[in-house]
């Protein structure tokens, strides 16, 4: 057993994703705290490359789980090899789909504890204490391994929870993963991929979120949300219901079954504030709401609530945004 | 072909939750439905029923007894046969526990398909489906917007960074579906008075051979501590103003913050 900090590193298209960046900042925390390494376990297109450099990014060691394009999940096998070859203590996953199927993956393979997703995490005396909101947010709660669990415990993190590191130098040193059978995890294959016709944002990586709902009416009522967007330096979210409707693609929508983004600035625009829809935006810093009913449930959460036409606000407020920025 | 779609008790979305005193959530003080991602594993399972490819639909949950008026609401929406594993030794089972449990009684069942939710409303780990396909040893088919079965595979369509991919695995697999797969169907009059004759069963641990010793009194997390969230500060509200005085308070609100 150590005291290291592993975390899951994923590659597409030979760029570590913000996610691995974000956790290897987080392993460095813990790894301090521990007296351990950070040790990435990196997986995908251009892992093998690019994994000396996430030394920069705080990791001590990498270890290569596999290279190439597939499914995360096919890497799981690797990462429980790897796993039980240097036995960290701790094991931080991006709670994502992906990263939530290897963490999945590992709790099932291993007999090990899972936590999350948390908004804190530290290690005190070897011992893992997680913070995390359950039940909507209702509740926050404090958890830790049992006694008799055996290591490492596994650990979601939502995007956000932890800052990238700059400007660090350094090279991690990489190894392969020890040899495994994919077994049946390694029979899920892609046959078909359809990227998208358009760019679409990544909301994790937004520090402004303008997000719509089922009050923007119509694809074109988006238009004036993306203006404002851009003025102020971010992205277009949305709610279920204006994915739903096809106005923006799925990938923008927040909440439980969406994106859990915490933005710096999240508006809500023409969106009621449904518990689904709150959950993946109430730890947002500051949160404005522009709706045209005074009781919307969004104005008993938000920062500041304006209660109005949103057609006739935002235009004007993107317009006041620009004039004040000199653009 | 045959599909057992997990189906979990939650409390309801929107009732007011209690710890217990030994940090547990006291699960007999809020009303309680269907986990509302279940509904959706439920209506895949019975479209793929209806369009023929699937003969048989059935049921699984791990909870209390109480837990079966959660699988007679499912047998009212359609499907065959349902099963409740129940034992005293699972008292805040944790996701790893629920996980060797349900990993057993899919065992006993053997599905071609074991269909899950993707997430539960109250643990939101989405870590059951994986674990699952890990202790089973079978592929994993997650977070499909649909699901399709032929040729002895099946296929998922799972949304990417910026698009979908096609996933396919050979059969027998766990699979789970997300709210995308189409609204859930409501259960009918005649659906209601119908799961009334379906069978549900009940099993022990013992029934699906798992040793309650091994289980590590049903989890390898505990909470030491519950506690109300932090109270936020009181919502700032601008009302009954024009458009171009709106704009201007929330461009001094947003300065006001360094957000512009
Ligand atoms: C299992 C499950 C999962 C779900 N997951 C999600 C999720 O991940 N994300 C999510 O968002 N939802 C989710 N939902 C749906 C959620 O319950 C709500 O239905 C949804 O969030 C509502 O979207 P909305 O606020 O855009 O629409 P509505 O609730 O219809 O609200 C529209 C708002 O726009 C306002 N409005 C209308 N016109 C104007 C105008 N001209 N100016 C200003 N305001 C105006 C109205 O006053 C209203 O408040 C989920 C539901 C379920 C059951
Ligand atoms: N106690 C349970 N009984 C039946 N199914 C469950 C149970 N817990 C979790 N599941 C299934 O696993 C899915 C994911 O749950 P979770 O991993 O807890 O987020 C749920 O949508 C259910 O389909």
């Amino acid at each position: 057993m150590s005291n290291d900090i592993a975390f899951l590193a994923e590659y597409a298209d030979g760029q570590p994703s913000r996610g691995a960046l974000e956790l290897a900042a987080g392993a460095a925390a813990l790894a301090k705290a521990s007296g351990g390494a950070a040790v990435a376990l990196a997986y995908g297109s251009g892992a093998k490359a690019g994994a000396p450099q996430l030394g920069a990014a705080g990791a001590t060691r990498a270890v290569v789980l596999g290279d190439g394009e597939a499914p995360a999940i096919t890497f799981a096998a690797a990462a429980a090899a790897a796993v039980k070859d240097f036995e960290p203590l701790v094991v931080l996953a991006p709670a994502a789909p992906n990263g939530r199927d290897l963490a999945a993956a590992l709790v099932g393979l291993l007999d090990v504890p899972a936590f999350g997703p948390v908004r804190s995490v530290t290690v005190e005396g070897g011992k893992l204490r997680s913070e995390q909101a359950t039940l909507q947010g209702t509740v926050i709660t404090v958890s830790e391994p049992t006694d008799d669990a055996p290591q490492p415990a596994v650990v979601l993190v939502l995007a956000n929870t932890f800052t990238p590191l700059e400007g660090g130098g350094g090279t991690a040193e990489v190894s392969d993963a020890p040899p495994a059978d994919a077994g049946a995890f390694g029979m899920a294959r892609t046959v078909e991929s359809h990227p998208a016709e358009a760019a679409v944002a990544n909301l994790e990586e937004a520090s402004v979120i303008v997000a719509g709902g089922r009050g923007v009416g119509s694809e074109e009522g988006f238009g004036p949300l993306h203006e404002l967007a851009d003025a102020l330096g971010g992205a277009v979210g949305a709610s279920r219901a204006a994915a739903d409707a096809g106005w923006v693609p799925y990938q923008l929508q927040i909440g439980q079954t969406g994106k859990i983004v915490k933005p710096a600035l999240y508006m809500g625009i023409g969106i009621s504030g449904a518990i689904q829809h709150r959950v993946g935006m109430q730890t947002a810093e500051h949160v404005v709401a522009i709706n045209k009913d005074p009781d919307a449930p969004i104005g008993e959460f938000a920062d500041l609530f304006v209660v109005g036409d949103l057609f006739a606000i935002v235009p004007k407020l993107t317009e006041e945004i620009k004039r004040r920025k000199g653009t | 072909m045959k599909i057992v779609v997990t189906v979990k008790q939650v409390p309801a979305t929107t009732a007011e939750k209690r710890y217990t005193s030994d940090l547990r959530l006291d699960r007999a003080s809020a009303e309680s439905i269907i986990n509302p991602l279940d509904e959706y594993a439920i209506e895949q399972a019975l479209r793929l029923q209806e369009s023929g490819a699937v003969e048989t639909v059935a049921y699984l949950s791990m909870g209390p007894e109480s837990a079966a008026e959660a699988l007679r609401r499912a047998l009212a929406m359609g499907g065959d046969e349902a099963y409740l594993v129940t034992d005293d030794a699972l008292a805040g089972a944790d996701e790893w526990a629920t996980a060797r449990v349900l990993a057993a009684a899919l065992d006993k069942l053997a599905p071609d398909v074991a269909l899950m939710g993707m997430a539960s409303d109250d643990a939101r780990g989405s870590l059951v489906p994986g674990a699952v396909a890990a202790i089973r040893g079978l592929p994993l088919l997650s977070y499909g917007s649909e699901l399709t079965l032929a040729d002895g595979t099946a296929r998922i369509r799972r949304l990417t960074a910026a698009g979908f991919d096609i996933v396919e695995a050979p059969l027998p697999v766990v699979a789970s579906v997300t709210d995308q797969v189409g609204e859930p169907r409501y259960a009918s009059l005649k659906g209601i008075m119908a799961a009334k004759r379906k069978p549900l069963e009940t099993w022990s641990l013992a029934d699906v051979g798992v040793d309650g010793a091994a289980l590590h009194g049903a989890a390898l997390t505990r909470v030491v501590e519950a506690r109300p969230p932090e109270a936020k500060p009181p919502t700032e509200r601008i009302e009954n103003v024009g458009p171009d005085e709106a704009a201007t308070k929330i461009a001094d609100w947003l300065a006001a913050r360094k957000l512009i």
